[in-house]
């Protein structure tokens, strides 16, 4: 039998489109990160693994994953946690579920860049609506908490400009703006979970919320959790805008705020530093690649019910 | 002694009355079926027994127990759902255990991984009777499977099951069959009802299937917009039905109707067809006479009392073939019992002449309500 060559021209289109803007990109980003070039330079150098090697020694990349990392495993469990606790809550309301719903989606709306100029006059030391709300505080009772005495005594930390809180404020802001995004996904998980379920599982025994919530609620919304998680990760890996808007000047105070999507920034661009550039962009990728790989075997694995 | 008493429920769904005032025994043992057609309001009831739903007014006990109030975890009850409800993260066995975790360990005891360690008999103990259950049920090869690579009827067994398991005052059951396919139902039937003879635990099962509930109860209960129209065993509603609802949906085929009329005397007419039997109560006027298939037979022609038809469609189901007859000038059609051998005889389009059986007629008032009818005293020469 004559082999048919229509199969061709039914995955061609995807294909080439695929190779054409993902693939060789990739690629191209792949065979820079081997070279010094530069943009506007006419050739350029091939140095081997030497942009590589910088990455995995030179300090200010060493506070560039740390200040990703830090980032990262802050907002993913805390928009996760706070995405499912607000999704359970609404769904447990009988009123005004939508009102809330409203509410937490805003900051997902909002155009981060914009909100970012908001926090930082609201997190100003001296003019900002957070320090002069805590300096308020100052003599009631809340000063019975030594921090808090310690603000009262000292003045309140300078947010978003004090290397020890800056990035625990940027990713407090990363929280802010992301969970309202996972309390929508969970609330759509949970709109699948059979009723049936619950009345099975009350009969059974299951006296308490917690139970009902081991017994049923967290099994089923198990391939939610998976996706929502993998989203969180790559959604804070990706953290560009806020520390942009916050430091435009290189990755805030002592670098502690130098997330990779920065670093890509301030060396390919801001410093037409390609081959550095496109070599952060690799692991980067390795990162997201990694953290794909573990959800589609979780997804296989774990949570493949039917 | 009543396992179960419901009184005077009611139950609105915003203005729409669901349930109308029942009262319903469920004695100690005993397989009760509450059989209606969909939105009659049985498996509301099965829901408010088992605490699922709140009645809007009147009360339920459990063993002597008012429980209106009761969650449903603490009634002791086990259910099987339509859908099987189970858990489907869960493999058969962690299914089954579930209901005894939840009641018998302490909460320390259900922690993952240190719980085990820490009560190993217990835990052992409520593995030993989950196989114990699994082996009656046949299941036990399946223990370590998830729902989701079970076919329907491993599926049906191990909600069954995970209901077992737990010695419950009684077990629910809405509509466990209906998602089974033709044969394994008819198969689930008989397994069920033997199950029931070797449990001696009350059953109380929700059907929309008449054949269900004829086959496996020993007491079934009628349901129709929201009240009992009719309790009784099976072979009482079935040839005593008291209301003209439950003799229509009680037996496959339908029962054959006619409308007729009571003369002064009580005798109920049809056409020439006249019944022996009088009516007691001395009412004239429109009723419709009942006669179920299996009461009309083939006759002669001019045989007395015969009614005439055209065969208009044959249905052959082996051992009997239903003739549809079409009678009275084509306004009614009747359904004919008739065993293989007459029925070869008789082909599509042929005119037949059959009567009926004496004393089997039944007939209703204009209220849709059975009339008692009575011998003749006087007119002793007319034997029925």
């Amino acid at each position: 039998m004559a082999a048919s060559r229509a199969h061709w021209w039914f995955v061609g289109p995807a294909l080439i489109l695929m190779g054409l803007i993902l693939l060789l990109p990739i690629l191209i980003a792949a065979a820079l990160s081997f070279t010094s070039y530069s943009l506007g330079n006419p050739g350029a150098e091939f140095v081997g693994l030497d942009n590589y090697e910088k990455i995995f020694t030179r300090s200010t990349y060493e506070k560039m994953f740390g200040a990703t990392f830090r980032y990262v495993f802050v907002v993913v469990p805390l928009s996760v946690g706070l995405g499912l606790g607000a999704a359970l809550l609404i769904n447990s309301t009988k009123r005004f579920g939508d009102f809330y719903k409203t509410i937490y989606f805003l900051p997902v709306m909002a155009a981060l860049i914009a909100m970012a100029i908001v926090w930082e006059f609201a997190l100003h030391p001296t003019i900002g609506i957070v320090n002069a709300t805590l300096e308020h505080g100052c003599g009631s009772f809340l000063e019975t908490w030594g921090l808090y005495a310690h603000g009262c005594d000292r003045g309140f930390p300078l947010w978003l400009t004090d290397r020890d809180y800056a990035i625990w404020t940027v990713a407090f802001i990363g929280v802010w703006q992301g969970f309202g995004f996972n309390m929508v996904l969970y609330l759509a998980g949970l709109t699948s979970v059979p009723r049936e379920l619950y009345h099975a599982a009350e009969m059974d025994g299951a006296r308490t919320a917690w139970d009902r919530f081991r017994l049923v609620t967290w099994p089923m919304l198990g391939p939610t959790t998976v996706f929502v998680v993998t989203i969180s990760f790559i959604r804070s890996f990706q953290v560009f805008d806020t520390v942009e808007a916050f430091y435009p000047q290189g990755g805030g105070p002592s670098k502690s705020v130098y997330v990779m999507m920065f670093a890509i920034y301030e060396k390919a661009i801001q410093q037409n530093l390609m081959g550095i550039g496109a070599a952060i962009t690799v692991v980067f990728l390795g990162f997201v690649m990694f953290l794909t790989v573990i959800q589609r075997w979780l997804v296989e694995r774990r949570v493949h019910y039917s | 002694m009543t396992a179960i008493s419901l009184s005077a429920i009611e139950k609105n769904f915003g203005a729409t009355r669901v349930l109308d005032g029942i009262d319903l025994d469920v004695s100690d043992g005993e397989f009760l079926t509450l059989v209606g057609p969909s939105g009659c309001g049985k498996s509301t009831l099965l829901r408010i027994l088992a605490g699922l739903e709140a009645p809007s007014s009147g009360r339920v006990s459990i063993g002597g127990r008012e429980v209106t109030e009761v969650r449903p975890a603490d009634r002791n009850l086990a259910m099987v759902f339509q859908s099987y409800a189970l858990y489907p993260h869960l493999t058969v066995a962690q299914n089954m255990m579930t209901p005894l975790k939840l009641r018998d360990l302490t909460f320390a005891q259900r922690l993952p991984f240190l719980g085990p360690l820490a009560a190993r008999e217990a835990h052992g103990s409520i593995l030993e009777q989950v196989r114990d259950t699994a082996r009656i049920l046949k299941i036990d090869h399946l223990l370590d499977r998830k729902p989701g690579q079970l076919s329907g009827g491993q599926r049906q067994r191990a909600a069954l099951g995970r209901a077992m398991v737990r010695k419950p005052a009684a077990f629910l059951m809405d509509e466990p069959l209906s998602n089974l396919d033709a044969a394994l139902r008819i198969h689930m039937r008989s397994e069920l009802a033997e199950l029931h003879r070797s449990l001696k635990t009350t059953f109380v099962y929700v059907t929309h299937d008449q054949a269900e509930a004829l086959t496996m109860s020993d007491r079934m209960a009628v349901m129709m917009d929201g009240r009992i129209l009719q309790l009784g065993a099976p072979d009482e509603i079935y040839s005593n039905p008291q209301d003209i609802r439950v003799a229509e949906f009680i037996g496959a085929p339908k029962i054959n109707l006619l409308p007729g009329s009571l003369d002064k005397a009580g005798h109920a007419r049809c056409g020439d067809m006249e019944l022996a039997r009088v009516a007691e109560d001395g009412i004239v006027g429109c009723v419709t006479i009942g006669l179920r298939p299996e009461h009309l037979a083939v006759c002669d022609k001019g045989a007395p009392g015969s009614l005439t038809g055209r065969v208009v469609h044959k249905e052959n189901l082996g051992a009997d073939i239903y003739l549809h007859v079409s009678v009275l000038e084509g306004a009614h059609r009747l359904v004919v019992r008739v065993s293989p051998v007459e029925g070869s005889a008789i082909s599509l389009g042929q005119t037949c002449h059959f009567r009926r059986l004496h004393g089997q007629a039944m007939v209703f008032g204009k209220d849709g309500k059975r009339l008692g009818l009575a011998q003749p005293s006087t007119e002793v020469a007319e034997v029925a």
